[in-house]
């Protein structure tokens, strides 16, 4: 035994040990604590799956919800929020369902929930109602004029950047920006109203914007001309100028 | 939902609905800094050993100690922005080795034990053998446990400690290199973000580590000597200076490089980025981390170098510079982290990042992280003494005086 080792340094000796300990806690834990079902479909643990599944349901989903507010539910049905689940708004309510009167869901009332999808900002779609919320009618709740489960304008709004507001601000700057938008597009009185059913239109042809551009048009002398035959090949304009800010550069 | 409304009003451009929100917020910033200064440190105390440079030896055991003081808090960022921290452990118990932030684990677990542990291990038996003989009680104990009961100290023995300490620093800078390239490594592989995706990266991460583990060395052993009413070493800190400046210059110029890199290449993402850097990011990036982190020192430390300064004045440059150097290092990690999230991948909008002030994730939180480890190292200077006093006898220590 006192031969054993011999040539090796006292300190290697000692450090040996605590190695040997480390190890062997590492493979005694791994062997303790690995679950055994893990790593059976993935780096995960296959039981993770029941657990998850076993979790409280905590959303009803809005089907339920007409049961008992099918008045609610077909005002809804018609109205601009149609696409909108009922928890959207009203958090989750599956607690609600089982007991209504014990517990009743989260009501967004005063001015701060609405705008988390109304406020302005450039990258919503073209066309999405949205508003500056600091001056569009302050100091009320959202509520006190629209009504959340049929939502309308209380007048129609007059000029187009109250919906296209991107599209005008863009047009604003341009050098586009004396010509009215109606000017371009023939627009319906009734698309305020109701926009998706009735659509303005849009210019088809090359000839629509060599009205102001060809060589010998007269109907804008300011703006520059172009040979209308050639220029941009048999492209429609638009291909390369965008219409609502064009630039020649 | 009324947090996010706030952000929202901050916004600008057209931006994806889920970057409105930063994922990573301070505490990931806080993470990469101190792992830089563990790297940082650590690279000073293997000047010592592996290239023989005398003159910094008195800050030798102080950057072991420091590296392992700001190693130990290192993971504790992760833990608390990850929430779960007891679950911490099962990362080593199931490795996923397609995961790079996974086998981080690993790469502390192996820098901890199998470089720095070891290295002070070896670094103090002989003197904590002699220190501990004197000791009495729970100290000596204490110490004894530690020494895991050897009393070795023959000559023999004592030259396999200074042979053991050389492999182990050898074996530790690519170690270094490791801990903190990797963190690089992390951000430099997520292709999708231009601000971060680049080669450069882990070795952009790993000088200014060394930056800041230098200066944060200088500023400790300043402190440290002062606190002890010893004498400044003026070698020891001209010497830290010159590696500080010298480091600092290969910094800056990759950093250069990794600039004209981007302009020159010019991608489709750079003039989100140039928006970036010149409005969200304006202060933090050219004021902060290029003027004063980085210009003003290295012309300060250039100009110690140039003229002759008394002492006294040289203590004081050296200390200021330090001191900006550590904040213009907390910056660059600030841009790094904070500004890749910062624009669109549209690259066509910016968002905001909304720092909250209490709660796990604040900057509470990163304040106290920050400066735990100087209470652990405070810990580790009473177990592991750094300085030549602690084992003199009362009689040598009556002849230096
Ligand atoms: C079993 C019938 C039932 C179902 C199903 C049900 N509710 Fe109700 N709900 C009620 C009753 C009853 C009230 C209480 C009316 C009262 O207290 O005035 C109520 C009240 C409410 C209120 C008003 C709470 C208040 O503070 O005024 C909201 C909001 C509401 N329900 C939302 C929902 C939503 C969303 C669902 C679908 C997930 C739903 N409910 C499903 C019966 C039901
Ligand atoms: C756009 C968000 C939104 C959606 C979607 C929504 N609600 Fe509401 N709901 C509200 C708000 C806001 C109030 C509070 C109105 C008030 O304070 O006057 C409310 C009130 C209610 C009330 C209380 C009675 C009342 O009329 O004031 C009930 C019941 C209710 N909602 C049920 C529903 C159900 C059922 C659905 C789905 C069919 C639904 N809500 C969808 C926003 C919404
Ligand atoms: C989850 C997103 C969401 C929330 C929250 C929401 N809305 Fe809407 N809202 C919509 C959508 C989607 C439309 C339909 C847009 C369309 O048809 O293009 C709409 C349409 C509207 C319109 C019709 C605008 C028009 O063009 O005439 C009004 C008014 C409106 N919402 C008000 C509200 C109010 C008030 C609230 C708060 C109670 C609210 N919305 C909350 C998504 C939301
Ligand atoms: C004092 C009444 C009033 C209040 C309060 C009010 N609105 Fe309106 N809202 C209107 C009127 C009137 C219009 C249509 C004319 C216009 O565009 O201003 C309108 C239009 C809208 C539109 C459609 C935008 C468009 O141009 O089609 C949205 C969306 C809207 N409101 C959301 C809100 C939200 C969200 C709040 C709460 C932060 C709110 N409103 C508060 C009166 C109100
Ligand atoms: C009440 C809000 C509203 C107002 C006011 C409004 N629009 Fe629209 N507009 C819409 C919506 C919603 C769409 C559909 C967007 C979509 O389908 O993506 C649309 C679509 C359009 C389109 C594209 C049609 C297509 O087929 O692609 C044009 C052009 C247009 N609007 C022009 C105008 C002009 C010009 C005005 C002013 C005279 C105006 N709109 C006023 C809401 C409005
Ligand atoms: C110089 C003529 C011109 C003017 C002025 C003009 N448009 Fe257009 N607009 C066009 C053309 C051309 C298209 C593109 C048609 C296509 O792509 O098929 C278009 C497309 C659109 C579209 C649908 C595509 C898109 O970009 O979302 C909307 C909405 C629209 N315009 C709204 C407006 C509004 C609102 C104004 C006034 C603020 C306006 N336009 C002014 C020429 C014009
Ligand atoms: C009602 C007359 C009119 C129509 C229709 C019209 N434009 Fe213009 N356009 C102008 C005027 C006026 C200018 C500005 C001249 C100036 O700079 O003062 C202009 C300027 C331009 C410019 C030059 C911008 C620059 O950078 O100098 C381009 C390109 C252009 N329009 C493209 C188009 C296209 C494409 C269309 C068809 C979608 C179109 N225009 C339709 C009147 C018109
Ligand atoms: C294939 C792309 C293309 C198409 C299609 C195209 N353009 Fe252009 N357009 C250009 C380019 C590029 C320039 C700037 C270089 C130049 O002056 O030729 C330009 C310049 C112009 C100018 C400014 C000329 C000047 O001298 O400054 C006008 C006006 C113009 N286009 C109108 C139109 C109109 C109207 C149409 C449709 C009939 C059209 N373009 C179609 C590419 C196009």
């Amino acid at each position: 035994m006192a031969s054993f080792g011999k040539g090796i340094p006292d300190q290697i000796k000692r450090l040996s040990v605590v190695v040997i300990l480390v190890l062997a806690a590492f493979f005694i834990g791994r062997m303790l604590l690995i679950p055994r079902d893990f790593g059976r479909y993935d780096h995960f643990r296959a039981s993770a799956l029941f657990d998850v599944a076993s979790q409280e349901v905590e959303f009803a989903g809005q089907d339920i919800c007409t049961e008992c507010h099918d008045d609610i539910s077909s005002q809804k049905a018609n109205g601009y929020h149609q696409g909108l689940s009922c928890e959207t708004c009203h958090g989750p309510a599956a607690k609600h369902t089982e007991s209504p009167d014990e517990v009743t869901p989260f009501k967004p009332s005063g001015r701060e929930y609405c705008p988390i999808c109304h406020a302005y900002l450039a990258s919503r779609p073209t066309g999405f109602p949205m508003i500056i919320v600091e001056s569009h009618n302050p100091m009320k709740a959202c509520t006190v004029c629209h009504n959340p489960h049929d939502p309308k304008p209380p007048q129609i709004p007059r000029g187009c950047e109250a919906c296209h507001a991107e599209i005008a601000r863009t047009k604003a700057v341009s050098h586009h920006v004396y010509i009215p938008c109606t000017r371009c597009h023939q627009t319906p009185e009734e698309h305020k109203v109701n926009p998706r059913t009735y659509r303005p239109d849009k210019p088809k042809t090359r000839e629509f914007c060599g009205a102001c551009h060809a060589e010998g048009s007269t109907e804008a002398p300011e703006a520059i001309k172009i040979d209308i035959s050639t220029h941009g090949g048999r492209y429609v304009c638009w291909q390369c100028h965008y219409p609502h800010l064009p630039e020649a550069r | 939902m009324h947090e996010l409304y706030a952000i929202l009003r901050e916004i600008t451009g057209y931006i994806y609905p889920n970057e409105v929100e930063l994922h990573w917020g301070i505490l990931i910033v806080v993470y990469p800094y101190i792992t830089g200064l563990v790297a940082g440190a650590f690279i000073l105390a293997s000047l010592v050993k592996v290239f023989n440079v005398k003159e910094v030896q008195p800050t030798y055991r102080l950057s072991l100690l420091t590296a392992l003081a700001f190693l130990i808090v290192a993971p504790m960022p992760l833990l608390a922005h990850l929430g779960h921290p007891e679950r911490a452990y099962e990362i080593f118990l199931t490795p996923n080795r397609k995961s790079a932030m996974a086998m981080f684990g690993f790469v502390y677990a192996w820098y901890l034990m199998a470089v720095l542990l070891l290295e002070i291990w070896f670094d103090y038996r002989g003197d904590l053998i002699r220190l501990s003989q004197k000791e009495h009680g729970l100290k000596k104990w204490l110490h004894r446990i530690i020494l895991l009961f050897s009393t070795d100290t023959s000559e023999e023995s004592l030259k396999f400690d200074k042979k053991a300490v050389k492999f182990i620093t050898v074996l530790g800078i690519p170690s270094a290199f490791l801990l903190h390239g990797y963190v690089g490594f992390i951000f430099g592989s997520v292709k999708a973000n231009p601000w971060w995706s680049s080669v450069l990266m882990p070795i952009v991460f790993l000088f200014s580590a060394i930056v800041s583990g230098i200066a944060l060395l200088l500023l400790i052993y300043m402190v440290t000597t002062l606190m002890r009413w010893k004498p400044i070493d003026m070698k020891c800190l001209d010497k830290l200076a010159s590696f500080l400046f010298y480091m600092m210059i290969i910094d800056f110029s990759l950093e250069a490089l990794d600039f004209l890199h981007r302009i020159y290449e010019s991608e489709e993402s750079i003039k989100i980025l140039s928006q970036l850097v010149s409005s969200k990011l304006f202060v933090s990036l050219v004021v902060i981390q290029l003027l004063l982190g980085m210009i003003l020192p290295l012309v300060a430390l250039a100009a110690t170098k140039l003229f002759p300064i008394p002492d006294e004045l040289r203590r004081h440059i050296y200390f200021i510079s330090a001191l900006l150097v550590e904040v213009g290092i907390f910056t660059t990690r600030w841009n790094v982290v904070i500004g890749g999230q910062l624009f669109s991948k549209s690259f066509r909008g910016l968002t905001a990042y909304k720092m909250t002030l209490l709660g796990i994730e604040g900057l509470l939180m990163a304040i106290v992280l920050l400066l735990l480890p100087f209470l652990i190292l405070y810990l580790l200077t009473l177990i592991f003494p750094p300085w030549p006093e602690a084992y003199e006898t009362p009689a040598e220590a009556e002849a230096t005086t």
